[in-house]
């Protein structure tokens, strides 16, 4: 048994033993789960994907005179405005305005499209460029002003962080097209007649694969977020824990998910990419760390968990509908081999989670640990475990796999 | 054996059904991978010259002679690797397997010798690393 205070202790003196999840799986096939549970202290996992679920807040400071700000666009990006009077959030997948986009697209090399989103505006300010932003004020006794623009950076604003409902995807589907049909999905182009499956989840090195049942993270842990440091703030929108699992604890399909807060001004834009798919929408990739303190002889063994022992079910995106056709489960080892067979038929699976970036985002949190830069926090509340999924229109995690 | 290539067509031959003549006389298959052809305009294709190696150069030759500029030098297509995130979804739609993920490392290799230009990858990409100079 460890506790965290002992751990922290350990990692500001310079001394705890820090490994990433693959490098924990493979210790545990040489020396077995006793002996990796008396040498390791903290176990690094780390993600790199699209999280659509995410924004940032933004308090712009107040204008004399003062604006109450009901209308918002950030590089023609529209931002929510329904807060207090300077308060903003600017979604991830928010797009400009249609009438405004189409005009935009006439004009060649416009900075502004259709595939620029939220996302990008949220990558360029953490970047430190500098954003258009024009807001449409109501004008009261307090607030006389109607409107106003100017030029922003990150530095000349208050706040400025994320706060993502919905992140850390434990587990997800596999797309492919049955149809005949090309189809142009929230995980990339499908083609028809089943010409390639796309999977968003990097496997056994996914954090919350490494906590199947949430055990040693929940409300306030530390995480790496974007480069910065951020917290698990809540479950996340969609929490579904109760998810069917293997015996092994990890769920065959989208289970539990948290909601995740960090400052911004603090992220690298190497970590935050704003991305677009095509004739879907834009999005942002974002890179999550979460260190698993080594608290009991359970968790390295809910880590040891390889990407052979993991499912995901594949899923027909063919059939627009809420409950969509299955062919079944393949394991994360299948996928990651780039093919697997469907109807008799070999076919090339491709991510969209980097892989390789997961893999340095739990690195660079080792080595920041490590260097005695990063401690670890106890969490406050627990993730639930029982929420059920009301069925109104969720995409994806409806699946009937019986 | 297969030669690609790009045509650079007058106005004036832009009309001309070129592929029906290349299988017609040379027996050649000419297979579209690209055009820019536009009215009253320079037009251009990249296409894969399918065919017996004399019989290719006999086409070439006629086409030449056409007033059609033909060049081996296709489109290219290039990779901004500071950009690309390694998220491989551009392997999924790569026809030739010119874009792979390497099996340790799952970083993106971009096999150039066996790009056919298809664009196929460009707006796959979600961060809009792939680009081509034609
Ligand atoms: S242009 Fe076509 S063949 Fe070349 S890398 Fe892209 S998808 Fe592959
Ligand atoms: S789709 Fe783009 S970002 Fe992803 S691996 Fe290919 S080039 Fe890189």
């Amino acid at each position: 048994m460890r506790t965290i205070a002992e751990i922290n202790d350990k990692i500001l003196q310079g001394k705890a033993v820090v490994w990433t999840a693959e490098e924990l799986k493979i210790k545990v096939q040489e020396i077995g789960i006793s002996k990796a549970f008396k040498q390791v202290d903290v176990i690094c996992t780390g993600t790199f994907e699209p999280m659509e679920s995410s924004g940032a807040i933004i308090n712009l400071g107040h204008t004399d005179p003062p604006i109450k700000i009901r209308q918002c666009w950030l590089d023609s990006i529209p931002a929510y405005a329904g807060f207090g009077a300077v308060d903003l959030y600017l979604g991830a997948t928010a797009m400009a305005d249609y009438s405004i986009s189409e005009t935009l697209e006439r004009i060649p090399d416009s900075k502004t499209d259709r595939e620029r989103g939220g996302g990008h505006v949220i990558e360029d300010l953490i970047a430190g460029k500098s954003i258009h932003l024009r807001a449409i004020g109501q004008q009261t006794d307090c607030y006389p002003r109607a409107s106003f623009e100017n030029n922003i950076t990150k530095n000349t604003i208050n706040q400025f962080y994320l706060f993502n409902p919905r992140n850390l995807y434990q587990n997800f589907i596999v797309g492919v097209n049955g149809g005949d049909r090309h189809l142009h999905t929230y995980l990339g182009p499908l083609q028809p007649r089943l010409g390639n499956a796309v999977y968003s989840n990097p496997g056994a090195i996914s954090p919350l694969m490494n906590d199947p049942d949430l055990d040693v993270i929940g409300i306030g842990s530390k995480i790496f977020l974007g480069g910065g440091v951020g917290y698990i703030a809540w479950e996340g929108t969609q929490h579904f824990p109760l998810q069917k699992r293997l015996p092994n604890r990890t769920p065959i399909g989208p289970a539990a998910t948290v909601a995740i807060i960090g400052d911004a001004k603090q992220m690298n834009s190497r970590w935050i990419r704003g991305c677009y798919l095509k004739n879907y929408g834009p999005s942002i990739m974002i890179g999550v760390g979460v260190p698993l303190p080594v608290l009991r002889e359970e968790v390295i063994l809910h880590c040891a968990v390889r990407d052979r022992d993991i499912v995901a079910p594949i899923v027909d995106f063919s059939i627009p509908r809420r409950v969509r056709p299955t062919f079944g489960l393949v394991t994360y080892q299948q996928l990651k081999s780039g093919r697997i067979k469907l109807e008799g038929k070999s076919v090339r699976v491709a991510p969209l989670a980097s892989i390789a970036l997961s893999r340095k985002v739990a690195e660079e949190l080792k080595e920041l640990i490590g260097a005695g830069k990063f401690t670890l926090t106890e969490f406050v509340a627990p993730i639930p475990k029982d929420r059920s999924f009301v069925p109104q229109d969720r995409r994806g995690s409806s699946l009937n796999l019986d | 054996m297969k030669k690609r290539v790009t045509l650079t067509f007058p106005q004036t031959t832009v009309h001309m059904p070129i592929t029906y003549k290349l299988a017609k006389d040379f027996n050649v298959a000419a297979n579209i991978i690209r055009a820019q052809v536009a009215p009253n305009q320079i037009g251009k294709l990249v296409v894969e010259l399918q065919g017996d190696i004399d019989e290719i150069q006999a086409a070439i030759e006629w086409m030449r002679i056409q007033d059609i500029d033909v060049s081996s030098a296709s489109g290219e297509i290039a990779i901004d690797e500071d950009s690309c995130v390694d998220c491989g979804l551009c392997t999924g739609v790569c026809p030739t397997q010119a874009l792979i993920l390497d099996p340790e490392s799952f970083q993106l290799v971009f096999k150039r010798s066996r790009c056919v230009v298809c664009e196929q990858c460009i707006p796959t990409c979600p961060v809009g690393a792939i680009s081509t100079n034609l």
